[in-house]
């Protein structure tokens, strides 16, 4: 059995390495490389917010009655996030690799902020209130 | 843990920060003219009045004024809230922590009691708010991880400096609360840079190195004891220098290569300069080590310089100044960004007003930043060979310190007009121009 600060913190360093090779493969000059880590990097980042948002944030709502706090923010910066993952698209579809590079540092900068505040405030909290934590984490692995 | 408190988006108004940063290299001014106007001999060993005032200089106001201006930002990050009431308690930091330094250069200068006075009440109680604030945030802290046991410590290293600085400058006035004794000195200053210092940044390299760069965690082994181990080892150096020393400069080694062999495996290779600042203060720091061992004999038979202060110029300048340079690269335009994104949380249209990473901050600005600052570190350690080229190193400073200050006040100049963009934007959202009125 995983529990919620483990399984989500090593999605996020699953993420960044992705995030990583797509950003490699851009800085050489290897679009189609990295066009091909980037929209894995999107599918798993996408799927992880998922897993967030329809159900770990509404369990984590539930146990605590906190619906405008901490899951609040994480909702808009997601969000956010999303945004920004369009604006990489077009600077990929355009081969422009100064954007690119400077719009994955910006997604780099904001998804590590993000993950801090998760990893160090947010899924400890989850830990404790949650008692079902650890099946909810079976569900996502299944 | 607690709820209660707890506050995502609770950053400390962004011209706190931004004081704090846009003091330090003007202070690393003062300290050029200091070397301009003092000439070769302020080089002749560190016991020379200009020698302490140059040292208290860049200490407190480059090295603490930026450490105290990035824990205002880091500690609602990693611990979870911020120092309380920062918009009345910074600001009077700041000022006092200012004044009192300015106060401390002269009086070491002139041997002016009264400055000297002045500045002992300045400096205690403009640090001792923020130590007594950020004591109060440790406690209370709300995250986990392994770098608050790190800030704890540097923060206690902080009150060792402070309180036994003011006792060694009693001194000067006549106050006898401790016996004449440069080993005392020595303990000062070893608990400033390995401890305060030191141990602030290894603190804050487990966090950043492998979340920014996605490297490997430093080994639990290091995070979990390494901060302890240089804490006794400074407690130590009270009363048993002779095995202390030796067992700090291992540590401070063995730091240094796992941070070598962290950074070596990250997987975000993108050319970063910040890294290389990293690369740059880490390699320095081995150096400084190994150098360490070398014994007496065989380095005055070599080397006609003396080793502590070759041995203190290397670590303060080659890898504290160097790690501390490569941080304020990286972290003015990540708050500019996360200040402005926050804004942007409640009004989602108003992001495509804000610049990206390197719209903020041009990279080739930090490369030539990076390569000033090995050059004039090279020109240090010369110089402290060959004092009479002092000049050189007050340029290469000059240099340095002026194109420091120019990158923040570009990059803060560009957080401004976006902000104003934003607030521009949300006021006509909520009143339309009026010429749309008169049309319609």
């Amino acid at each position: 059995m995983t529990s919620i600060p483990d399984y989500m913190t090593a999605k996020h360093r699953e993420c960044d390495e992705v995030f990583s090779l797509a950003e490699s493969n851009a800085a050489a000059g290897d679009w189609l490389l990295a066009a091909k880590n980037w929209q894995a990097f999107k599918d798993e980042l996408l799927t992880h917010f998922g897993q967030e948002e329809e159900t770990l944030f509404p369990a984590f709502e539930q146990a605590t009655g906190m619906t405008n706090g901490p899951t609040h923010v994480m909702r808009m910066e997601h969000q956010q996030m999303r945004a920004l993952l369009q604006d990489i698209d077009q600077a990929m579809k355009g081969q422009d690799k100064n954007t690119y590079l400077g719009l994955s540092e910006t997604l780099m900068v904001m998804m590590q902020q993000h993950n801090m505040k998760e990893e160090m405030m947010l899924y400890p909290m989850m830990a404790q209130h949650l008692s079902q934590g650890e099946d909810i984490i079976e569900s996502f692995k299944a | 843990m607690s709820l209660a408190g707890l506050s995502f988006n609770a950053l400390p108004p962004i011209r706190l920060p931004f004081r704090f940063f846009i003091t330090a290299p003007i202070f690393i001014l003062l300290c050029t003219g200091l070397i301009a106007y003092s000439g070769p001999d302020l080089w002749l060993g560190r016991w020379q009045p200009p020698m302490l005032a140059l040292v208290h200089g860049f200490t407190l106001g480059f090295l603490t004024m930026v450490m105290l201006g990035a824990l205002l930002q880091l500690l609602p990050v990693i611990a979870g809230i911020g120092i309380p009431h920062p918009e009345l308690l910074a600001p009077l930091t700041h000022g006092l922590l200012s004044v009192g330094t300015l106060m401390l250069l002269w009086g070491f200068l002139q041997f002016h009691s009264s400055f000297i006075l002045a500045a002992m009440w300045l400096i205690a109680i403009g640090l001792g708010i923020y130590i007594s604030a950020l004591f109060w945030v440790l406690i209370k802290h709300i995250s986990q991880g392994d770098s608050l046991l790190g800030f704890r410590l540097a923060i206690s290293s902080l009150l060792v400096v402070v309180l036994l600085g003011l006792a060694l400058l009693g001194r000067y006035l006549g106050i006898e609360w401790i016996p004449p004794s440069k080993h005392l000195t020595n303990v000062h200053a070893l608990w400033g840079l390995v401890g305060w210092a030191g141990i602030l940044i290894i603190a804050v390299s487990y966090q950043v190195i492998p979340m920014f760069h996605v490297a490997p965690s430093f080994p639990l082994i290091v995070r979990r004891f390494l901060t302890p181990l240089i804490f006794i080892g400074l407690l130590l150096s009270i009363a048993l220098p002779s095995y202390s020393l030796p067992a700090l400069s291992l540590l401070q080694g063995l730091f240094a290569l796992v941070l070598l062999l962290v950074i070596h495996r990250r997987k975000r290779k993108v050319p970063d300069t910040s890294i290389r600042y990293w690369q740059l203060g880490a390699s320095a720091l081995l150096l400084t080590s190994v150098l360490f061992f070398i014994p007496e004999g065989i380095w005055n038979e070599y080397l006609d310089i003396d080793k502590t202060l070759l041995l203190t110029a290397l670590f303060m300048y080659l890898y504290l100044m160097s790690i501390i340079e490569g941080m304020l690269l990286k972290i003015l335009p990540f708050l500019s960004y996360t200040h402005l994104q926050q804004r942007c949380l409640i009004d989602f249209t108003a992001m495509q007003y804000i610049p990206n990473m390197h719209e903020f901050f041009d990279k080739r600005h930090g490369q030539w930043l990076f390569y000033s600052h090995v050059i004039s570190g090279l020109i240090l350690i010369w110089v402290l060979f060959q004092p009479s080229y002092y000049f050189i190193f007050a340029i290469a400073l000059v240099l340095e310190s002026t194109g420091l200050l120019v990158i923040m006040l570009k990059t803060m100049k560009l957080y401004f007009a976006v902000d104003k963009k934003i607030s521009q934007a949300a006021k006509d959202r909520v009143e339309p121009p009026t010429a749309s009125f008169k049309n319609t």
